[in-house]
């Protein structure tokens, strides 16, 4: 029995790309108008705000405090998170369970980010104790890596593989207006992108991007009465390994299957009642994880399942990211993942519409890679 | 402190320290619970006792996964590009970060067995790096 206690009304994204006389919260504020456009909400209305700091917000934890007086926003439940690529999902979720419990009737999830003109690239080093910069570890590339080096001596994944996920972000992302990177990719323009974290070329990493987008959760029945087809949350997950190190199989991201079969059990479904789903993609070797921690193929085989990109593409068994995600959409951490999960369950993607997509899952993860979240949109 | 490229001595990690520089790699054991653990920490993760001793270990692991780097990400690394960075897994349990030697070689196969040796740097500080055993 799928849990819908909770829906998205409304979704706003901003311009996306390299914006440089923007700021997160200009371009918060942009992201914000469409959504209230989109949903025919009214902001007197939004009585939750929940935020996510962009990399060059300067509020740090009290980002909630600058982007509610910038918006002019009083609420009754608010703050700010920080869980990376995970925090969009994690959000929603928040938002769904004040909503649930009647503490807010309708909630704001919002993250705008200059990333890309404020010159943040994602490269510090982690570790705790002693800095893994110490034996030449840094930067987010090389996490992903690690994974995917492992998968590939054990299982015998190949760089064209990732390829293929690359090369078919494009091709969605070519489909979609919205879409900062739309010119055509091959996989021979796949393997002759440079090395940047061998196994990982440049083309397996996602572009940074400035942009905002913005979300609004609400009750089913207050998203009913909006202007848009309600998209019910019918489950939600989340999993974590905060220790890394000590964590025997991290590089395999167990966390992430149990994030994902918590959210099935909400739901009561199963892998293969999923229509669509968008994975996110900070490299291309993790959507073959989240194709295995979904249980959409076996431990070691999602490398295979991608190869030629038909079955992971329009009309294939199993359609994603559709609208070009991290890689070639634009780098909204992930808040584009939903978005997209969204338009997907209203009908609305247009060209890049799955015929018949009732249910859409939904993945996040970040930080060094230890925290996940997922959603299960429906209708 | 995050991007640090040389070890930050402070009163607890001394002890780690200062067996590299003896030639030996010790982690901690907690004389609570006996979980070994690393990275080095105030605190038992597990039993949350402070009370730990310092063990040598083999020395002896396998490497679980080894990437290179082609980009140098910071200024320190840049003469060294290419180099490989080593998840390894201590026969003892623990794992770390870490190279194998020489740096330069690119290819480490999962499942190579290797062992610690230390390299000494012109600040006085060893770093523990791994070498293939070719067992």
């Amino acid at each position: 029995m799928a849990w819908r206690k909770a829906a998205i009304a409304g979704v706003g994204v901003s311009r996306q790309g390299k914006l440089p006389a923007e700021t997160p919260l200009s371009l918060a504020t942009e992201a914000l108008v469409a959504a209230l456009d989109d949903s025919g909400i009214d902001k007197s209305e939004i009585d939750g705000l929940l935020t996510m700091p962009g990399t060059t917000s300067p509020e740090g934890p009290k980002h909630y405090l600058a982007v509610g007086e910038h918006l002019g926003i009083n609420p009754t439940w608010t703050g700010s998170m920080s869980m990376g690529g995970a925090t969009a999902g994690a959000l929603v979720q928040q938002a769904a369970l004040a909503v649930a419990a009647g503490m807010a009737t309708a909630v704001l999830c919002i993250f705008g980010d200059t990333a890309r003109s404020g010159g943040n690239r994602f490269d510090a080093a982690a570790g705790r104790g002693d800095s893994w910069g110490i034996w030449g570890m840094f930067g987010n590339a090389a996490n992903s890596a690690v994974g995917a080096r492992r998968h590939m001596d054990l299982y015998g994944t190949t760089s064209e593989q990732l390829g293929w996920v690359a090369v078919t972000a494009r091709k969605h992302a070519s489909m979609n207006p919205l879409a900062t990177m739309r010119d055509p990719m091959t996989i021979a323009d796949h393997q002759a992108s440079r090395m940047i974290v061998d196994p990982l070329r440049l083309y397996d990493c996602c572009i940074i991007s400035d942009g905002a987008v913005a979300l609004l959760v609400t009750s089913p029945e207050r998203a009913a009465a909006a202007k848009q087809p309600p998209v019910s949350i019918w489950g939600m997950g989340q999993g974590h390994t905060l220790m890394n190190l000590g964590t025997p199989e991290w590089w395999y991201l167990p966390h992430q299957a149990d994030c994902i079969s918590r959210a099935y059990r909400m739901a009561g479904i199963s892998p293969t009642d999923i229509d669509v789903a968008q994975l996110y993609d900070n490299f291309t070797i993790a959507v073959l994880f989240w194709l295995e921690h979904a249980g959409f193929v076996p431990r070691g085989e999602a490398g295979a399942f991608v190869q030629g990109g038909e079955r992971i593409t329009f009309g294939g068994e199993l359609p994603i990211n559709t609208a070009g995600g991290n890689l070639s959409e634009s780098y909204m951490q992930g808040w584009l993942h939903v978005v997209e999960g969204v338009r997907q369950i209203r009908g609305q993607a247009g060209d890049r519409q799955v015929e018949g997509a009732e249910l859409c899952l939904v993945t996040g993860r970040g930080m060094t890679l230890n925290t996940a979240s997922c959603l299960i949109l429906g209708s | 402190m995050s991007d640090a490229i040389a070890p930050f001595i402070t009163d607890l990690n001394r002890p780690f320290w200062e067996g590299c520089a003896a030639g030996e790699l010790r982690l901690q054991h907690c004389t609570a619970c006996g979980l070994l653990r690393y990275p080095v920490s105030e605190t038992c993760p597990r039993c949350l006792s402070p009370e730990a001793e310092w063990r040598p270990m083999s020395g002896r692991g396998e490497v679980l996964s080894a990437i290179a780097f082609h980009r140098a990400y910071n200024p320190a690394w840049a003469d060294r590009v290419p180099y490989n960075v080593a998840l390894v897994q201590l026969a003892e349990g623990p794992r770390m970060f870490s190279n194998v030697v020489p740096l330069d070689r690119l290819r480490i196969p999962a499942g190579t067995a290797v062992r610690v040796v230390f390299e000494a740097t012109p600040d006085g500080v060893s770093i523990p790096r791994f070498e293939p055993t070719g067992e």
